[in-house]
């Protein structure tokens, strides 16, 4: 193995605030403020966090679309943020992005085959328009749409469907690395499996990566293999996906996990309430941008910035008191099966065995 | 059974539109008791939202066209006066909305609109209207409320926002209080506060809640009764625990297995492949048959009747209890 498809170091964007009449400088955002982290190739790395936490941007810097303050992207060893404009554009046939809302990132007024034979051109990869028809179509196909819709327009199409027209694109010029930015936050549920289904069943088919950015534990676990948990423009914990729900040891991972509802009504939890909101990023605290909202938070968290700092395993936690924290309740219980659950994995079978005549 | 506080009786609702009539609401029937909370879940278009407008006597009347009953109290909202439901609208029943910054005014500070309804409902002088609204600000967990009360609500954040709304809707002690996603726009730390709140006020006050989401984390955490809804109708109702441990209706089980769930891991997730019925033409038998992998031809035929399948569960399938299906 050859190093890492992606690798992140220093990862800064500061936005500068203007106020007044004549756009006095009066600060800067530090909506990422120093990100580290990797991805192997046919990987997927999450980044999860609540809103302003800056993952988004960690999501566009990559790609650079937008330029970064600081650090470096490095995409098979070669840096990005080193590349002249021409050769940037060269690469980003190899990694593309899916936004959040299908609705805003479709162009209404072309039709799906029209958009999806621009990057084919762009890129030159079909020599004729027979060619480029036949890739559009294989295209379709392969988000489990047809063919003929190559001749409809996005607002024919709904919310799930245009999320799979989205894909569709994205696959268009063969990428190596997908940033999915809240990919699925927008459908609903029962779309929402579909749309995680075939993103997983297109990494296994093609050896995709992806960094999957959404505010959802739940949708994150189960299409990762590692999570980054991100809080107020830095990387606060990452582990792999089963590691970090088996044992979440930053405080603040400690409090995400234990706000999300669980689907189960005999389930009585412990609850963990964060107080508060979550600080301006334009002055974030001092020390542990966390210490505000922690309630194990000591004398020298005021102070002192922690590190994220690797235990040797690959769990990273940005706060070196978690070994003396009491340990984080256990969020995976080990239910009997009782009639009840087998009566309804029954049921449940069905509706995966109708998916598969389906696709 | 004491008398229920909210009892629809055959409720539909349709719009007018360019591609003709839209049948959203198709036959509701429901009650809720004083005090109890009320899940009302499904996807978008399944109904729920334009149910509780419905309630309310917001929906447009310039397109839409509200039948049935909605008796509140013993009183048919739908035939009383305007008058009176304006007197009943936010003194009897409130509601709050998913993205409180649309519906506060953000010309008044948040003060001055708790004040509005307060002097508007319960007649007091503006000291003690202004006392009262610092009160319930406080009762919403608003620090320093004294200065929060004249503040704008670009001021706050989405979580205080939210609950200047709540605290503006119970600001004269409703009876009922609607909540249309009340927690969807917000982050699940700032979520988790105001459900921890919402469990408090009712537990505190006695106001019975339709808690009207797509989140069945949210609704196992706070409801007692759940109705699901499709395409317009009911297919589902029961007790919380019920519902999720032996759901009855296909889609309750779809809808089940294909929320991804941080207490599992599964390789692939169930879901329902397809989408909903056009609701200008719903199909003349069960509105979920083509997407039921449970389906058979006399699904198509007839629509099926929402009946007791167990005690105090009702479904809407033909098929159902689905213990032989599973069998």
């Amino acid at each position: 193995m050859s190093g890492p498809l992606l690798e992140v170091q220093g990862l800064a964007k500061h936005f500068p605030v203007r106020q007044g009449a004549f756009g006095r400088l009066s600060g800067h955002v530090r909506a990422v403020d120093g990100v580290d982290f990797h991805l192997n190739a046919g990987e997927t790395l999450a980044i999860v966090g609540e809103s302003g936490c800056g993952k988004s941007t960690v999501g566009r810097l990559v790609l650079r679309l937008l330029e970064p303050t600081g650090g470096s992207v490095r995409f098979e060893g070669q840096d990005l943020l080193a590349l002249p404009d021409s050769q940037m554009r060269a690469q980003r046939r190899r990694m593309q992005i899916i936004f959040q809302d299908p609705y805003a990132s479709l162009n209404p007024r072309m039709t799906v085959g029209a958009m999806l034979s621009e990057p084919l051109m762009l890129h030159r990869l079909a020599p004729s328009d027979a060619a480029r028809r036949t890739r559009v179509g294989e295209l379709l196909e392969l988000v489990g749409l047809r063919p003929e819709h190559a001749r409809r327009y996005p607002h024919e199409f709904s919310g799930g469907q245009r999320q799979r027209l989205a894909i569709a694109r994205a696959l268009a010029v063969e990428p190596q690395l997908i940033v999915a930015d809240e990919p699925v936050s927008a459908l609903d549920v029962s779309i929402q499996a579909q749309v995680i289904n075939l993103m997983r069943s297109l990494q296994a088919r093609f050896g995709l990566a992806y960094v999957f950015i959404s505010h959802d534990l739940a949708v994150v676990k189960h299409i990762a293999d590692r999570i980054a948990v991100m809080y107020l423009g830095k990387i606060v914990e990452t582990a792999a996906t089963d590691e970090l729900f088996r044992n979440p040891r930053h405080p603040y991972t400690r409090a995400l996990l234990s706000a999300v509802p669980l689907p189960d009504p005999t389930v009585v939890r412990e609850r963990a309430l964060l107080e508060g909101d979550i600080p301006s990023a334009m002055n974030p605290p001092p020390g542990c941008r966390f210490h505000t909202r922690c309630r194990f938070a000591r004398e020298s968290c005021r102070v002192d910035a922690p590190l994220l700092a690797d235990d040797g395993t690959g769990h990273s936690t940005a706060c070196p008191w978690w070994p003396e924290l009491p340990p984080a309740p256990s969020l995976v219980e080990d239910r009997a099966d009782d009639q009840d659950r087998i009566r309804l994995a029954r049921l449940q079978a069905a509706f995966v065995t109708s998916q598969m005549e389906a696709t | 059974m004491t008398e229920a506080l909210l009892e629809l009786r055959g409720l539909t609702v349709d719009f007018a539109t360019d591609d003709g009539v839209v049948h959203a609401v198709d036959g509701l029937d429901l009650a809720l008791g004083r005090g109890r909370t009320l899940g009302l879940v499904g996807e978008s278009g399944c109904g729920k939202s334009v149910t509780s407008l419905a309630i309310m006597g917001l929906l447009p009347p310039e397109n839409s066209m509200v039948g049935g009953q909605v008796m509140f109290e013993g009183r048919d909202l739908l035939s009383l006066d305007a008058h009176l439901i304006r007197d009943l609208r936010g003194a009897r029943l409130a509601m709050i909305f998913q993205e409180p910054m649309t519906s506060l005014n953000p010309a008044y500070t948040i003060g001055d609109q708790i004040i509005e309804a307060i002097q508007r409902h319960q007649g007091l002088d503006n000291a003690a209207a202004r006392a009262r609204a610092i009160e319930v600000l406080k009762l919403v967990r608003i620090s320093v409320p004294e200065k929060r009360v004249d503040d704008y609500p670009h001021k706050l954040s989405g979580g205080m926002r939210q609950r200047a709304m709540i605290a503006m809707a119970l600001a004269c002690g409703p009876q009922l209080l609607i909540a249309d996603e009340p927690t969807t726009a917000l982050d699940v730390t700032i979520q988790a506060q105001i459900l921890d709140l919402m469990r408090a006020l009712r537990r505190d006050t006695g106001t019975a809640i339709i808690l009207i989401t797509h989140d069945l984390g949210v609704v196992a955490e706070m409801a007692d009764d759940v109705a699901v809804m499709y395409a317009g109708q009911i297919v589902e109702r029961a007790a919380v625990r019920d519902l999720f441990a032996r759901p009855e209706h296909p889609y309750t089980v779809g809808l089940l297995g294909s929320i991804p769930r941080l207490d599992e891991r599964r390789e692939r997730l169930p879901s329902i492949e397809g989408r909903v019925p056009d609701m200008t033409r719903p199909p003349a038998g069960c509105r979920f048959a083509a997407r039921c992998p449970f389906v058979e031809p006399e699904c198509r035929a007839a629509p099926p009747q929402l009946i007791e399948v167990a005690p105090g569960h009702l479904s809407r399938c033909r098929r159902a209890p689905l213990s032989q299906v599973a069998a």
